[in-house]
């Protein structure tokens, strides 16, 4: 929108997005912009606007939107556009919608995927290495327990 | 009064300390923990969110059932685990058709999701269900003349129709916290800003942690307090790695609410670890006579 070029209004995007949960709530935006002026990726940059997402997600600018570089990653998911918003639209549920169809679509950036896998395979996403348990017990705490990564992967094939 | 308490991963790995001065201050004010076996990752709100929002469902889901076969309610100490157990503990709870999709596949570990439990902050149990009064009663040695710059992070507050915990744009859950425990704290301008983490880029969570502490600096606070591991990443080893960048330092001291409840209660620094914070405290506690 910001920039010259033409885009091509697709208004099947918003089929696709309502497939996403919570993603239909982007039918209900109708560009207040109340969530704009107290987002802080707002305040602190001169490309993130969620009216402007919500927008180009209702006129199904697919490919701004669907890409690792995409400037829906810049969300900070602080919620306070969903307390602004008088259509309980919450943007950034939206958004969270729109990262779940990067996902799907092979267009998320790696970060996404190598931060999340650990969920997958060990249960937890930070490490647990020799120093972990050492500095527990220092601190009088149990050791850290087995976790059931064989539970998660058989609720997690559902998709 | 018992509750199931969830120290997520950050506080168990990264940060053992936090959870040692939960354990310790909150049993000194009457709550009792009851731990759980077999708790995972809460599963986190950023990334794991942005993954796959029914598996983030379900994996949250399978961890409040947990919680559910004993009948307490979950304290969290992080605000990422509050973001992500609360919301769908409450989301699961109004919406019958999202639960059904959540059982059927927690079906297939013979787990159910009930929704017979709520999860909350644990400042918002300590608040709440024991009052300032009992906060009071276990301080020892009062945090005179400490000035604690107030960081509330987001999801203690928001969404506020989720958390319940406090006006998001005029909480004073934290200060009143604060001077139980004869602290004074300061309400800055940027006080309610988020830490920045959730964002992909640098710059964006570079500018709000400098500005941030440059508005501490501002207010000649002595520290930042705050409830949230991530947050605290952010500003103690991030405000290093920030100043490296900057060729600047902060030299703002980062502490954990419940190691500030530690000390006042007469607790030492090591036993609620702040000697192990990349940013050091240790001029700090010469003031509060330690």
């Amino acid at each position: 929108m910001h920039t010259q070029e033409k885009h091509k209004i697709d208004f099947s995007f918003r089929e696709k997005l309502n497939g996403i949960a919570e993603g239909y709530r982007h039918n209900f935006c109708y560009q207040c912009g109340a969530c704009v002026a107290d987002c802080p990726a707002g305040m602190y940059s001169d490309h993130f606007n969620p009216r402007l997402i919500l927008l180009k997600a209702l006129l199904g600018f697919e490919d701004e939107l669907i890409r690792p570089d995409s400037e829906i990653w810049d969300c900070t998911n602080c919620y306070t556009c969903a307390e602004r918003c008088p259509q309980d639209v919450r943007p950034v549920d939206v958004i969270i919608a729109l990262k779940n169809l990067c996902v799907r679509t092979g267009n998320a950036p790696e970060l996404i995927l190598k931060t999340s896998d650990p969920v997958l395979t060990s249960g937890i996403t930070t490490k647990i290495t020799s120093v972990v348990d050492r500095r527990r017990q220092e601190m009088g705490l149990a050791p850290v327990g087995t976790y059931p990564v064989d539970e998660l992967k058989k609720i997690t094939e559902g998709d | 009064m018992k509750y199931i308490p969830f120290f997520g991963c950050m506080m168990t790995t990264k940060y053992p300390w936090f959870e040692a001065s939960v354990r310790k201050t909150v049993a000194r004010v009457g709550m009792e923990l009851v731990d759980v076996d077999g708790f995972t990752c809460c599963p986190d709100p950023i990334y794991f969110q942005a993954r796959n929002k029914m598996d983030w469902y379900t994996v949250a889901a399978r961890n409040l059932t947990l919680a559910e076969d004993l009948g307490h309610d979950i304290i969290t100490t992080c605000s990422g685990c509050t973001a992500t157990l609360s919301e769908v503990n409450l989301a699961l709870k109004e919406d019958n058709d999202l639960k059904d999709q959540v059982n059927s596949r927690l079906k297939k570990i013979g787990r159910e999701f009930k929704g017979s439990i709520n999860v909350w902050h644990a400042v918002k149990v300590l608040r709440d269900d024991f009052g300032m009064d009992r906060i009071e009663a276990t301080v020892k040695r009062p945090l005179e003349g400490l000035k604690v710059a107030v960081h509330y992070g987001c999801h203690l507050l928001k969404p506020s129709r989720v958390m319940r915990v406090d006006d998001p744009d005029h909480p004073t859950i934290l200060e009143n916290m604060l001077r139980a425990i004869g602290a004074t704290p300061i309400h800055h301008e940027k006080t309610l800003l988020c830490c920045g983490r959730a964002c992909m880029s640098e710059d964006i969570p570079n500018q709000m942690v400098a500005d941030i502490l440059d508005n501490i600096k501002s207010h000649q606070a002595d520290c930042m307090g705050l409830i949230c591991p991530t947050c605290f990443d952010e500003f103690d080893v991030g405000q290093i790695i920030l100043g490296r960048k900057l060729k600047r330092s902060f030299d703002v001291p980062v502490i954990y609410y419940f190691q500030l409840l530690g000390l006042a209660q007469g607790m030492d620094m090591k036993e609620v670890g702040l000697h192990m914070h990349k940013v050091k405290v240790d001029h700090l506690l010469d003031m509060v006579a330690v």
